[in-house]
């Protein structure tokens, strides 16, 4: 299991993808956006899973891989 | 050093910057407003005559080319937009015209808290409640639908815009229009309201200080280092005024303020709400338009259009209270907004949401 920090274009985006995760039983947080992360929105989901969960249809801008406190980008739209 | 601890120095930092601005010249409660100050920008340079309320704020100036350069140093400049311009404008003009009601932005409502101004107490609870009723559209889908990457060039356009302005108020000062009496009239030195505005802007951009946020976050996220940096804020503010003998506790005879507590709690709402549906407060919005987001360069045009307009129509709010123009204005302004969060919230389609191939 890794940890991951999911930024959106909007709020509504966040909170589309936040209850996605959660009807797939992945335990998931809305949280405001980390400082280390640059983001459209202010919003982000925080979210431990065995890879990055990319979904269509949630104004989905970047996922990061948290290790240490410091963000890896591994994903972008 | 935690995210709270970093935010209430944030806040403290600005209460202090906003106090010496107050002793340098400018007026009382008022060492820094963004509503106040774009409305005398926009009285500056021609866009409406309120002989009391002209002057080319260097803080404004100074809060956009701060965020942007503090934007360019970190490597986050942004240049994007296309989330829903017009309908931004018209939540930036709506917002003008609820802020020109108080009498006041947020930042401007912590202050006045701090110098014992209890309308601003009342105008705070109206905040929140604008604030929690933005929450409830958010949580119940509301969006303005996402922002796109744009030409560099159109973000660099509004730090550009304050280049000109501040060489005009240095070198053809002659060509803009000053107050010489009231609000408009009472300034700190052109350097010292500048520098101020340079820091306030780069310590908003770094921070992301946004009065909004506080309370949003708090109910949203039970994340509380935004609302740390406002109470530090008032507690500053307070110490300050406390200290230089400027702090007058009550509800009468308080600088650029009237007592309608029924219109400071609507004025305040909504400029909470309309920030809520904005993303970010005032000060929020015009560091993010410094910083390349031009729908937030859209959000201050729309607030410079409300407060020509609000003040060309009267109504705008004075010591001597709401106007029956500003009242209708504001049922006018806060069914825009309604209307906006409504349809925004309820009336789009969903796409729906898959995993990506």
């Amino acid at each position: 299991m890794s940890s991951y920090v999911a930024t959106f274009h909007s709020h509504f985006g966040a909170l589309s993808y936040w209850k996605a995760l959660k009807g797939q039983g992945v335990s998931a947080t809305l949280k405001p956006v980390p400082r280390k992360v640059s983001s459209s929105c202010g919003t982000c989901v925080l979210y431990q899973h065995s890879s990055a969960v990319d979904l269509d249809g949630c104004e989905l801008d970047s996922i990061y891989l948290e290790v240490d406190d410091a963000f890896e980008c591994v994903l972008q739209k | 050093m935690t995210k709270t601890l970093q935010m209430l120095l944030v806040g403290g930092l600005v209460a202090a910057i906003a106090i010496t601005l107050v002793l340098l010249g400018n007026p009382a409660n008022m060492g820094f407003c963004i509503a106040c100050f774009l409305r005398d920008t926009a009285g500056a340079v021609g866009l409406h005559s309120a002989a009391l309320a002209q002057y080319v704020r260097p803080e404004i100036i100074g809060v956009i080319l701060g965020a942007f350069v503090a934007s360019l140093a970190q490597k986050e400049f942004a240049a994007k937009g296309g989330s829903a311009p017009v309908t931004r404008f018209i939540l930036g003009f709506s917002m003008m015209i609820g802020a020109l009601i108080f009498l006041g932005c947020p930042l401007r409502m912590a202050l006045r808290i701090a110098g014992g101004d209890l309308n601003a107490v009342v105008g705070l609870v109206g905040f929140v409640a604008g604030v929690l009723g933005g929450t409830f559209f958010l949580n119940k889908g509301y969006t303005l639908r996402r922002t796109y990457d744009v030409s560099r060039t159109d973000g660099f356009l509004l730090p550009v815009i304050a280049l000109v302005l501040l060489s005009l108020l240095v070198a053809f000062p002659s060509v803009l229009v000053f107050s010489t009496e009231g609000p408009g009239s009472m300034h700190a030195s052109l350097l010292a309201a500048l520098v101020a505005g340079l820091v306030v802007g780069a310590v908003g951009f770094v921070s992301r200080l946004c009065f909004v946020a506080g309370i949003r976050d708090s109910v949203l996220f039970g994340e509380f280092p935004m609302l740390a940096a406002f109470t530090a804020l008032i507690a500053v503010g307070m110490i300050g005024n406390l200290a230089f003998g400027s702090f007058n506790l009550g509800f009468g005879n308080q600088p650029i303020a009237h007592t309608d507590g029924l219109w400071n709690f609507l004025g305040m709402g909504l400029v909470g709400l309309s920030s809520v549906l904005l993303g970010g407060c005032p000060f929020r919005q015009l560091v993010l338009a410094g910083s390349g987001n031009s729908d937030s360069v859209v959000t201050v045009f729309g607030m410079a259009a409300g407060a020509a307009l609000a003040h060309n129509f009267q109504m705008a709010s004075s010591e001597a209270g709401v106007t029956l123009n500003g009242k209708i204005g504001f049922a006018v302004a806060a069914a825009a907004v309604i209307s906006i969060a409504v349809y925004n919230t309820f009336g789009k389609e969903s796409k729906g949401i898959a995993v990506a191939e």
